[in-house]
Order: C-alpha cells, then structure tokens, then sequence
C-alpha cells in the first residue's frame, strides 16, 4: 500500500474527486428540494417545506409507494428464506458444486440489470404470467438472494454448530433448538438481510419499470413525473425522502450485521413458568 | 468385571463411506470410573465418543447404557451428557441460563431450577456467577461452565472431548487435579477423549488406546506403562527405547533373552503380549537407565556408551547415547540432583540396568526388515 502511494501520488486527489462526483449530485438532491423556484439552478431562491407538503396530497404517489412497500416486504421474506437455506448449507457442509453453485447465486450482482429485466419479461411472459407485482417481486426476489445470502453467510461464519448440539444434548428437541438458541443468535442477521433485501427491492427501478405493468413502484411512478417540469421540485422531494429512508435502513441493518458478528443477540431468555 | 457396567460397546463400528473411522470396538466402561480413550490425533476418538453420545449412530455393532440398549437413540434422550471442546458456551445467554438452559423441560419449578443451578455452579466454583454475560467468562471459567451445565443434568455418564486443550499449560494442569477431584467426589462415570498422555495418564482410572479406529489396549495408566501390550502402545505412551532381543527360551515368568548391546538377561513375560517368537523387541524406560562414569555395581547389565547429544529439561537431563550393538540411539533421562550435567558429548560412559526394568513386547514385527537393511 505504501509502495503504491509512493508510485502514485496523486491517488489520494483522484480517489477525493471520485467521490465528489459520484456523491455530490446525490447531495445536491436534498437541497434543491427546499428551494422555491421550479427548475433547478443556482443561486437557489429562498427557502420552502411546500413541495414537501404537496406530496402527501398525491394519490397515484401514495398506490405507488403502497407496491413499493408490498413488493419490497414479499421480496424480503422470500429471499431471506431462501437465504437462509443457502447460507447454512454453505458454511456447515462441504458437498460436491458448493463453489460452482455459491457463484451462481452471486451471479445476479454483476449480470446488467437491462438483461436480468428483459429476459425475465420474456419468460414471464412465456410461462403465461403478465406484468404484475408479483411477477416484480419474483424479479426482486432473484436480484437480492446474493445480498441475502452473503449477510447470513456472515452471520453462520461466527456460529459454532457445537452450539445447536450442545442444547440438544441437553435435551431440547430439534425445533426448540432453532427456537432457543439458532434464532436468537442468528437473529440480527436475519433481521439485517430482511432489511437490505427490503431495500434493495424498494430503491430497484429496471426490473420494476418492465414487470410491474399498470401497478407501478414508487420509483417507476418518479421516473414518469420527471417528464412533467413542473412536478420536478416534487419529485426532488420525494427523491429526497426516498434517500434518507433507504441510508437509514441500510445503517439499521449493518448495525444487526454487527451484533449477529459478535454474538450480542437477546440477552435474556424467557422465564416462562409452568 | 465384578463393579456394576454402566457402559457397554459390543462390534462398535463406524464407517463413513469407505473410510472406517472406528473398527469392531468392545469397551467395558464402569460405572464412577474415569476412563479415557487415548490415541493420535485422527484416531477415531471423537467419533467413539460421539456414538455413546448419539450425536452418530454406530454403521453396527450396539450401545448399551445402564442396561439398555440405547443404538438408535437420539442423544437428547440419552442419560449421557458432553462437554464439547469449544465449550459452546451460549453466547446470547448468562451463565445461569447456561447452566439451567437443560432443566427447561425437567418439569422442576423456577425455584427449584435456581437452587439446581446454583449447586452446580458451586460445584464448579464458580458461584455467584449467575448474572455473568458469557463473553465476560475467561477460558477457563468457560470450560467450568461447560461442566455445570452438563452436570446439572445430572447425567449417568458425562463426556468430555479433549476438554483442556484450549487451554494454556498451567491452566490444564490445574484443571486436570481439580476435575479428577470432582469426579471423584460426585461419583459420575467420566469418559475423555484425549490425545495427551499425560493428561490420560494422570486423570483416569483406566485409559483406552486407539490407534487408527482400532482400540489396542485398555488398562490402568501404570500397567500401560509397566506393560505395554504392542509397540505402537509402549511408543505413544512415555519415552521407550526399543532393543531387538532374541529369544531362548520361554519357561514359566520368565523369558531368557539375549538382547542386543546388554547381553544374556532373564525378562519378566508381559502378560499383555500377544504372542512371542525367536525375534524379540524389549523395550528400556529412559529412567530406568542409569548412567555413570565408572562401571556401575550391582546391576544386572552393564555396557559402555558414548554421549551423542544432550537435552537440558532443568527437572531432568536426557542424554543420547549410542551403544555398540544397538541400532538405534539410546535415550537416558537423569533427574537433575545437583544442578550438574556431568557428560559432555562425545564422552564415554557407562550404562546399567536391571531386568525387571526391561519390557518384554513380543515378537519383533519389523526384525526381518531391520536384518534386510543391516550393513
Ligand atoms: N462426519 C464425518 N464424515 C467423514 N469423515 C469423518 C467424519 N467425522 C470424522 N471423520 C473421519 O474419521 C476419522 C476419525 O476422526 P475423529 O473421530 O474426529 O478422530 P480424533 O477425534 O481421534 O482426532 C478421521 O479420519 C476423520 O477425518
Ligand atoms: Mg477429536
């Protein structure tokens, strides 16, 4: 690393101008969703809440966000089930095709989205399933499975299956077993990959855009207002929300991700008497 | 066996696919015995002790607990209880529902379950410790808690997988004495499971030692070490120095050997051997060579020797030593009297030794190769 610095040195100006570009637009976003005037420039003209305000007033907004929330929930069970599956089976046990099928469920993250979606509305289409949502949430469902199993993977990583044999050992059956002392402890990354994947899925719009049909997500409904100009500073707005929802999330879910590392799960089991 | 059987393995074999993990293993195991299977690591060991406590079911051959033939069942309702190697300790539970964690379906009430918990956690002196986080727990407050939630359960055998091997050397010392202490206070049957001899030899009352799947001898720790019943036994426990010996001839106790460096001698017959021949191996303890500069009196065998190399234990001093005669070097451990190493290398010196110190093991398996090689 140091050698590299030495051989290199204006890396450090290239990687802060790199992340000036890719962020500061993202920036940008917030501020001008409290300006006054309708198109975005600058010197920025006074200081309103009123775009805000409006947003609650719109309908079609307001069914949009109610998919969103409908895929972005079915998609995140569903994944994180399947998830669970995967990433118990690929920490636990070594069995013939484990690396070969560990990277076909990465595959998805570096496929480019335009391909995933087309092919995807094509054999929809196919198996006779029309653009829906939930022909969405199984679009979804596909895309956030990696994100699901690496975060759980980690999660089995710190868990020592001594554990769940210990407590059977002691007596409790293969159910209380998941109950007492799997769940509890592999918990927070459950509820971590719940809330990535919940994320993902509500911040997705490719996927969405070709399979939702005439029932549109929260950012296919922002992508058709921005053709109107003068919805543009309500969509600013709402862009903005959508922002400081998914950053909110997305820290929520890396602070499970961190206790599921470090075993800090329920600190209290149930005094249930009988 | 007169003592009552709490354990009995009758053809206990497991195999996982072609490999077999452990061979036609009959075991006697009675009952407020510590008994350890002894063995290299890979041995098969842990899957011994995992099929007495249900965690895998035996490819044939039947277990029997307390009478009963216990085969097929699972180890949640086997009256044995383990301590694992990584102590899996509860990390999202306190020390007390550790320990209690197995009375849950007991049907005791809450208070009953407390008094429960709290007996075995002074048991294990770690009383008071109920409220502790798991991760607030040094190793060995780890392994303790292991215990008393094993022992809470009050099983009729508690198992042990190399139960001090996580811990540093004066740790698992201390650790040794004070479980042997408890078992013997509580009564329980302890099976261990260990690849350090000195741990087995210094616990049980009986150890069981495993080479490949195969269990080769079970015996007292000091008959194993008086007599060794193979080479591969008197090899893995203690220090042995092999001498080939010919045999000639076998009447009543005693054989009349001639051993090679050290002469004509009359060894006592291991009752342990399996069979003797013509080709004879015996085998000499380090410590039970005595060294000196002179020749040494009252011995039953005397032979000179040169000094090789030396190694300082400070408790002891082993010198390597090579005897005409003798294929292989010879060691000699000494115990350090006066804070004196009184060879140096390359010097000559004296050997003595007496023929009840001498180990009778059988025929010599590998002698015709040894002759082959032979310059
Ligand atoms: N579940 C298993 N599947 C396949 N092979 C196993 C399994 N468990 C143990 N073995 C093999 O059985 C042999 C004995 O293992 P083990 O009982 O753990 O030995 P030890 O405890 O003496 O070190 C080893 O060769 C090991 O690789
Ligand atoms: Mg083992």
């Amino acid at each position: 690393m140091k050698r590299l610095r030495r051989l290199l040195p204006g890396l450090g100006t290239y990687a802060a101008l790199y992340l000036a570009f890719l962020y500061l637009p993202v920036l940008l976003l917030p501020l001008f969703s409290f300006s006054e005037g309708t198109i975005v420039a600058f010197p920025i003209k006074g200081f309103t809440l009123d775009w805000y305000a409006q947003l609650g007033e719109a309908d079609t907004l307001l069914h949009s966000l109610a998919n969103s929330v409908i895929v972005g929930g079915s998609t995140a069970v569903l994944s994180t089930v399947l998830g669970l599956f995967a990433a118990r089976a690929y920490v636990r046990h070594r069995f013939f095709g484990r690396e070969i099928s560990e990277g076909i469920v990465m595959l998805p993250l570096v496929i480019p989205g335009i391909i995933v979606a087309s092919s995807m509305l094509v054999l929809f289409l196919f198996l006779g399933l029309r653009p829906s949502l939930p022909a969405v949430i199984l679009g979804h469902t596909f895309l956030t499975v990696p994100f699901a199993v690496s975060i759980l993977k980690s999660a089995f990583d710190e868990f020592d299956p001594a554990l769940e044999e210990a407590a059977y050992d002691l007596g409790e059956t293969t159910i209380g077993v998941f109950r007492r002392v799997t769940m509890p402890i592999i918990g927070p990354g459950i509820v971590s990959s719940l809330l990535v994947t919940f994320t993902v899925s509500f911040d997705e719009f490719v996927l969405a855009f070709f399979l939702s049909g005439n029932r549109p997500t929260l950012p296919v409904y922002i992508w058709s207002q921005i053709r109107f100009p003068a919805k543009l500073p309500n969509t600013l707005a709402l862009g903005s929300l959508l922002l400081a929802f998914s950053v909110l999330l997305l820290l929520t879910a890396e602070y499970f991700r961190r206790r599921a590392a470090t075993g800090q799960g329920a600190r209290k089991e149930s005094r249930d008497d009988r | 066996m007169t003592a009552e059987t709490i354990i009995e393995l009758s053809g206990v074999e497991k195999r996982f696919g072609t490999l077999t993990a452990v061979r036609d293993l009959d075991l006697e195991l009675v009952k407020g015995e510590f008994f350890s299977l002894l063995g290299p690591s890979g041995c098969g060991k842990t899957t011994a002790l995992r099929m007495i406590a249900g965690f895998q079911e035996p490819s044939s051959g039947t277990i029997r607990i307390d009478g009963e033939d216990v085969s097929t069942v699972p180890a949640n309702r086997r009256p044995t209880n383990m301590v694992f190697q990584s102590y899996a300790i509860f990390p999202h539970l306190d020390v007390g529902d550790n320990v209690g964690f197995g009375l849950h379906r007991s049907g005791l009430s809450r208070k009953e379950r407390r008094a429960r918990v709290s007996e075995a956690l002074e048991l294990v002196e770690l009383g008071g410790y109920e409220r502790r986080r798991a991760n607030q727990l040094s190793g060995g407050q780890q392994q303790r808690v292991a215990l008393a939630r094993a022992l809470v359960m009050r099983p009729k055998v508690l198992l042990l997988d190399e139960p001090l091997s996580a811990l540093d050397k004066n740790l698992r010392e201390a650790m040794q004495l004070e479980l042997r202490r408890l078992q013997q206070s509580i009564g329980i049957t302890f099976v261990m499971v260990t690849h350090d001899q000195y741990e087995a030899m210094t616990m049980s009352d009986r150890i069981g030692v495993m080479f490949n799947g195969q269990l080769e001898q079970v015996d007292t720790p000091q008959t194993l070490y008086a007599s060794p019943g193979t080479r591969s036994v008197a090899n893995f426990i203690g220090g042995m120095n092999f001498l080939p010996a010919r045999l000639h001839n076998e009447g009543g106790g005693t054989l009349d050997m001639e051993i090679a460096g050290f002469g004509a001698m009359a060894v006592g017959r291991n009752p342990n051997v399996a069979d003797h021949g013509r080709n004879a191996l015996v085998g000499i303890r380090p410590e039970q060579l005595e060294i000196a500069a002179h020749r040494p009196e009252g011995y039953d065998s005397t032979v000179q020797c040169r000094v090789a190399d030396i190694a300082f234990y400070g408790e002891s001093i082993h010198y390597f030593v090579e005897v005409d005669g003798v294929p292989e070097t010879m060691t000699v451990a000494v115990p350090n009297y006066f804070h004196s190493v009184d060879f140096t290398r390359g010097a000559t010196a004296w050997l003595g030794v007496q023929a009840a110190s001498v180990i009778d093991l059988g025929r010599n398996r590998d002698n015709e190769t040894q002759q082959g090689e032979k310059t």
